[in-house]
């Protein structure tokens, strides 16, 4: 009799260990990650040519994310309220809720170098307020499941300028 | 002590209760709001700007009377840089606040991804010119005729003009713009419209925004004798066009004509020479006739604080978007009453504004059940003496957007 209820117990934690294992399995399926390539990124032009990325997973199928960063307490960010995100790219996930977003030059230019623009359409570096070096929060939400997730991106310097010899 | 506080409790919510059943009809300050995804500081600011401080002061001007039977409209304006990831973002802020009721966007990648994300959902959102929002009715709805109604109404001017010139044979027209959606889609329908009437369509030069130079697109639509040009795109793009054109000397044997964001009587202002003889089609004033416009002048001089002759006349077109939208809340009013303004029964009064008057700025409006059209109307001007003056008066644009397969 003893040993038919050690039996009935063992069996009852066993089941209730696969269930819990299962709701993690499933809450990890379900989580919405995101990936900044580079997460470390040097504050120069060629940010252009090969523009930050963002990679996330875990968001509803087939909707639009948009990736944003989050401006820290006191930063003015041209053309942004205080408050107010800055949306820096964007994408449409897959079947399995993945996707894959570069950063536009427009977005680069705007967000990252805050330039101005000429009348002409052409970037005016003169007026470029680059975001200060430092670490950066970045938010991707799925405009449908509003499903969120969080990365850093950290800006640095640009390297100092070799002299001319 | 505790009882005290929760008598005082029932007695304020009573007499809140009490006092909101014993004057129904009395408003409450109610205020819904309009949402301008627009571009302030970016690459097109110098089309975008001007409209949309058109919307803000028409708005102002409104609330400044007591609003729509004391509804008012609160203008927000969000300077998204023409950048597709800030608008989403911007998007993202305010599309969960129910007085929001309608919104504008100024870039037709922002309007295909709005598509997706809007779906089902009953929502207005005026959107610059694009043929494919007539053919697909839906939440989309142009600011007037769309881009290809546009380019059909050109072909009949052409036509009149080649007969007129005492010309025999085609005439060959070309589309000389941007490299983007927005440079092909005035031939969605465009072209078929012009083959229709005679019109041979010469392969489109295409260039990238910003372009400083365009004499090797110019050179190949001379060779190809090309004897009307249509040049899209937002000024400077026309007016460095023409510098150009004028350089080689083609003015004289071809004749250029801007689609509706071409050069502003201030443009033209500076660049008299370069852009003398150019027509432009627009669907709202131009030049003198929108500066000395009466209430365009009242209001630029007021909320603007400057001269009449320092407006853009893109301003005008900005205040007909926000009389249509007044027009639109004010049927809702009177259809549901001020407190059921929801961005659905918003929808459904954008397609009961049909013939509103936009006091001549604009054409009547022409949204309907079966229209996104702002209107169907557009007038030619031409650069004479460094100003821009009216060749003809309204004219019907024809219905370029069904001939086109989509």
């Amino acid at each position: 009799m003893k040993s038919y209820k050690w039996m009935v117990w063992g069996a009852l934690a066993v089941a209730a260990l696969v269930i819990a294992a299962q709701s993690v399995d499933t809450a990890r399926a379900e989580e919405a990650k995101i990936l900044v390539v580079p997460e470390k990124a040097v504050l120069t032009p060629d940010l252009l040519k090969e523009p930050i990325q963002f990679k996330g997973t875990g968001f509803g199928p087939g909707e639009v994310v948009v990736v944003e960063l989050i401006p820290p307490a006191g930063l003015k960010v041209k053309a942004v309220a205080e408050g107010e995100n800055v949306g820096l790219a964007f994408a449409t996930t897959d079947d399995k809720g993945a996707f894959d977003a570069k950063m536009s030059p427009v977005a680069t230019l705007n967000w990252i170098f805050q330039v101005g623009w000429t009348p002409n359409m052409k970037p005016d570096f003169k007026e470029a307020k680059p975001l200060p070096p430092g670490s950066y929060q970045i938010l991707a939400t799925g405009m449908t499941s509003g499903k969120a997730a969080k990365a850093t991106l950290e800006l640095l310097k640009p390297p100092p300028k070799e002299e001319k010899k | 002590m505790r009882t005290r506080w929760i008598r005082w409790a029932v007695v304020v919510i009573s007499a809140a209760f009490l006092s909101w059943g014993l004057f129904p009809g009395v408003s409450w300050a109610k205020e819904v709001a309009f949402l301008d995804l627009s571009d302030f500081t970016g690459p097109v600011a110098g089309l975008a700007l001007p409209s949309s401080f058109g919307i803000e002061d028409y708005l102002k001007d409104v609330n400044a009377k007591g609003g729509i039977d004391g509804v008012k409209i609160k203008y927000i304006g969000v300077d998204t840089r023409y950048d597709v990831a800030r608008a989403l973002s911007a998007y993202k802020s305010y599309a969960r606040d129910p007085s929001v009721v309608a919104m504008e966007i100024v870039s037709t990648p922002v309007g295909k991804m709005l598509q997706n994300l809007l779906r089902s959902a009953k929502f207005v959102c005026l959107v610059p010119g694009d043929g494919e929002f007539q053919a697909h009715i839906g939440n989309f709805w142009p600011w007037g005729p769309t881009y290809q109604d546009a380019f059909a109404a050109t072909i009949d001017w052409v036509l009149a003009d080649w007969k007129k010139k005492g010309q025999s044979g085609k005439p060959k027209i070309a589309v000389l713009s941007w490299d983007n959606a927005y440079g092909r889609e005035m031939l969605r329908g465009g072209k078929e419209y012009a083959e229709k009437q005679g019109v041979e369509v010469l392969p489109s030069e295409l260039f990238p925004p910003g372009s400083l130079n365009h004499d090797v697109y110019l050179t190949r639509l001379e060779k190809a004798g090309v004897n009307y040009i249509y040049v899209g795109g937002v000024d400077p793009t026309q007016t460095n066009v023409m510098r150009d054109a004028s350089r080689l000397g083609l003015p004289k044997k071809i004749q250029f004509i801007s689609d509706y964001w071409g050069p502003s009587a201030l443009g033209i202002s500076l660049h008299p020479e370069a852009l003398e003889g150019m027509v432009v089609i627009s669907y709202f004033l131009r030049g003198d006739e929108a500066q000395n416009h009466p209430l365009l002048k009242r209001l630029w001089t007021t909320y603007r604080n400057q001269p009449a002759d320092k407006m853009n006349e893109g301003y005008g077109m900005g205040v007909g978007a926000a009389i249509t939208l007044v027009g639109a809340i004010k049927d809702a009013i009177k259809r549901v009453g001020a407190d059921k303004l929801t961005r659905e029964e918003i929808y459904n009064s954008y397609q009961k504004v049909t013939g509103l008057s936009r006091e001549g700025i604009l054409g009547p409006c022409a949204y309907s059940p079966t229209s996104r059209r702002g209107s169907d109307v557009v007038k030619f001007y031409k650069v004479t003496g460094g100003k821009i003056v009216p060749i003809t008066d309204w004219v019907k644009t024809p219905d370029a957007v069904s001939l086109h397969k989509w």
